[in-house]
């Protein structure tokens, strides 16, 4: 043995970071993602809303182009809290159809074919595989939301000057938050169907379908029992309640306020990284 | 605890309720180490625990040293290939290595020098940059093989690794497996070809329903086992005399000749009763060319041991 020793010598090089490594696995899928035409082609269209929002801004910040619509006409073309809610509603669909599209090739294809075994024989576990595939959609979300929102921010702020931005610090931090909040629902949900459902189109399909039925339910419940509360479990609503609530527009009394409307996400994204989890083991056992 | 062995303790196994392994006392050293036994009877589940893909109900392992519940230190020391088609199909060859190496934290250039090596290892050099889908059976099974071997691993442990190999490169995987060997590193397999276990074996442990049923070198095993007669090939002149001769021992259970009578099965309790008896019979005058054992390889040992099991 001591002979055999001295033929094996370890690496004792530099390593990179843990952080560094979770890196690798988006890296190589981003790749794959933006090579896909159908995710190109969403991208762009969803940047459309955006320029359409922007030229809003413009002719806010530009009063003389509109002096002869008066008052009524200034309060609509003010840019507040309202619009970016508005901004965000609508650029939220495309992210969710972004999700259906990009969401589905991220987990089904290392579970169908029994690829979780090398990377958890990598100095890799469980959370830190949900965390990196989670950031892939984060990327490719993120373009489509929280870029787009912080840009149309910057224009505004380059428009009004940094005394609106001052102002309006709430805004900053209800856009990156609502937008990042928003992202981890729809990488939880659709990782998750991609976890459950090994069928691309069908996994997409579980996507939207989700959040078409829990709304769908959600508004039942509030029909058939006469109440309001149950429009907390409609994540659409729910997230719309956060937002409204990060950047200082008043929420509807007649629906559930932020706080029940907080609880249920946070219960949707506990259940969801629990389902995550459960699934993803290393090694499948058959029974 | 040894820093050069495998060692498990009263390990057991169960996946619900379905038994993986069950109270598995073993110690592997160094060496190629063959796992053999039918479908289903725990070899994955003992090469899993001991890659920390799954940790055991009750007992303990240590793979050098190093407890399988610490992942960043484990898996600097240990190379695992699956016995899955688990590359990304749309991933080249060397990029699926290179993902490998970059997640074990090796810098960028680092990774790319040791990709290059390793795919030069199992001969896919020429087929690196091609498609994973474009790959035969033989290349996927070799460049998981260099994924495994990438990071220069302490611990190779390969699940059915000569699944799908030409001759040609199945010797030269084999010559890598005793190359590792030989520098004092662990080389687990589990592998269904019995007669090149045999050949290549340091040790083979037989497991059937979640238990070991043997370990050690083949012929070790096959001398605790005296239940079973020992069985020798003879080539000799005159077959027929010799075993006439043999028959006067009472340790000599059974004798056939072949049809040209140049060759003799015998079967003996006694192994060494039969040398002596052979010595005998040569002083005699008989003339025999060579005595070969016939049972001691993996082969026998899997029948006589596992056979019941099937």
């Amino acid at each position: 043995m001591a002979v055999y020793k001295r033929g094996y010598q370890k690496y004792d090089g530099p390593r990179t970071s843990h952080a560094e490594r979770m890196l690798v696995i988006p890296r190589f899928a981003w790749e794959r993602l933006l090579s896909q035409k159908a995710v190109t082609v969403l991208m762009v269209v969803a940047l459309f809303w955006p320029l359409l929002c922007t030229l809003f801004v413009y002719l806010a910040n530009h009063s003389e182009l509109w002096s002869g619509f008066g008052a009524g006409f200034k309060r609509i073309l003010a840019v507040n809290g309202k619009f970016f809610v508005v901004f965000m509603n609508v650029q939220s669909v495309f992210a969710l159809i972004l999700a259906a599209v990009a969401g589905p090739g991220l987990i089904a294809p290392d579970l169908v074919n029994n690829a979780l075994p090398l990377y958890f024989s990598r100095p890799l576990n469980v959370r830190d595989y949900i965390l990196s595939r989670m950031l892939v959609l984060a990327g490719i979300l993120g373009l489509v939301t929280i870029i787009p929102g912080l840009l149309l921010l910057s224009i505004q702020t380059g428009m009004a000057g940094v005394d609106w931005l001052w102002n309006n610090g709430r805004l900053f931090w209800g856009v990156l938050a609502g937008f990042t909040l928003w992202i981890l629902i729809l990488s939880l949900v659709a990782m998750t169907s991609s976890a459950y459902i090994k069928w691309r189109v069908v996994a997409g399909g579980g996507v939207l379908a989700f959040f078409f039925f829990t709304g769908g339910a959600a508004e039942m419940i509030n029909a058939v029992f006469r109440v309001d509360w149950a429009s907390m479990f409609n994540p659409s609503w729910a997230i719309e309640a956060v937002w409204m609530e990060l950047l200082g527009v008043e929420i509807p009394p007649d629906r559930p306020g932020f706080f029940e409307c907080a609880l249920s996400l946070s219960g949707l994204c506990a259940g969801l990284t629990w389902m995550l989890t459960r699934k993803l083991r290393p090694v499948e056992v058959v029974k | 605890m040894s820093a050069s062995e495998i060692v498990f303790s009263n390990v057991s196994k169960f996946y619900g309720e379905v038994l993986g392994v069950n109270r598995v006392d073993l110690r592997i050293p160094a060496g190629i180490t063959s796992m053999v036994g039918p479908n289903g009877s725990g070899k994955t589940t003992l090469m899993n625990l001991m890659s920390g893909l799954v940790h055991a109900n009750t007992g303990s392992v240590m793979v050098r040293g190093i407890s399988p519940r610490q992942p960043e230190r484990l898996m600097k020391l240990l190379g695992y290939a699956t016995q899955y088609d688990a590359a990304p199909r749309g991933t080249t060859g060397y990029d699926f290595v290179q993902a490998g190496l970059l997640l074990h934290g090796f810098p960028k250039a680092e990774a790319e020098r040791r990709t290059w090596a390793a795919l030069e290892r199992v001969g896919m050099r020429q087929a690196a940059n091609r498609k994973v889908a474009a790959y035969s059976k033989g290349m996927r099974q070799r460049v998981r093989l260099a994924h495994a071997i990438a990071h220069d691993p302490e611990v190779l442990v390969l699940d059915e690794p000569l699944n799908g190999l030409d001759p040609l490169v199945r010797a030269e995987t084999i010559a890598l497996f005793r190359e590792y060997a030989a520098a004092g590193r662990h080389v687990i397999l589990s592998s269904h070809v019995l007669q090149e276990v045999d050949v290549f074996s340091d040790q083979v442990i037989l497991i059937a329903n979640g238990m070991i049923v043997a370990e050690g070198q083949i012929r070790g095993v096959r001398e605790e086992m005296s239940e079973h007669p020992s069985q020798y090939l003879l080539h000799c002149r005159d077959a027929a005399r010799v075993a006439a001769m043999l028959f006067e021992e009472s340790h000599i259970v059974e004798a056939k000749v072949d049809a040209e009578a140049r060759t003799l099965l015998v079967m003996t309790k006694n192994r060494d009763a039969f040398s002596s008896a052979l010595e005998g019979i040569v002083l005699r005058g008989q003339e025999i060319d060579s005595v070969l054992p016939a049972d001691e390889n993996v082969d026998a040992l899997y029948e006589y041991l596992i056979g019941g099991c099937k």
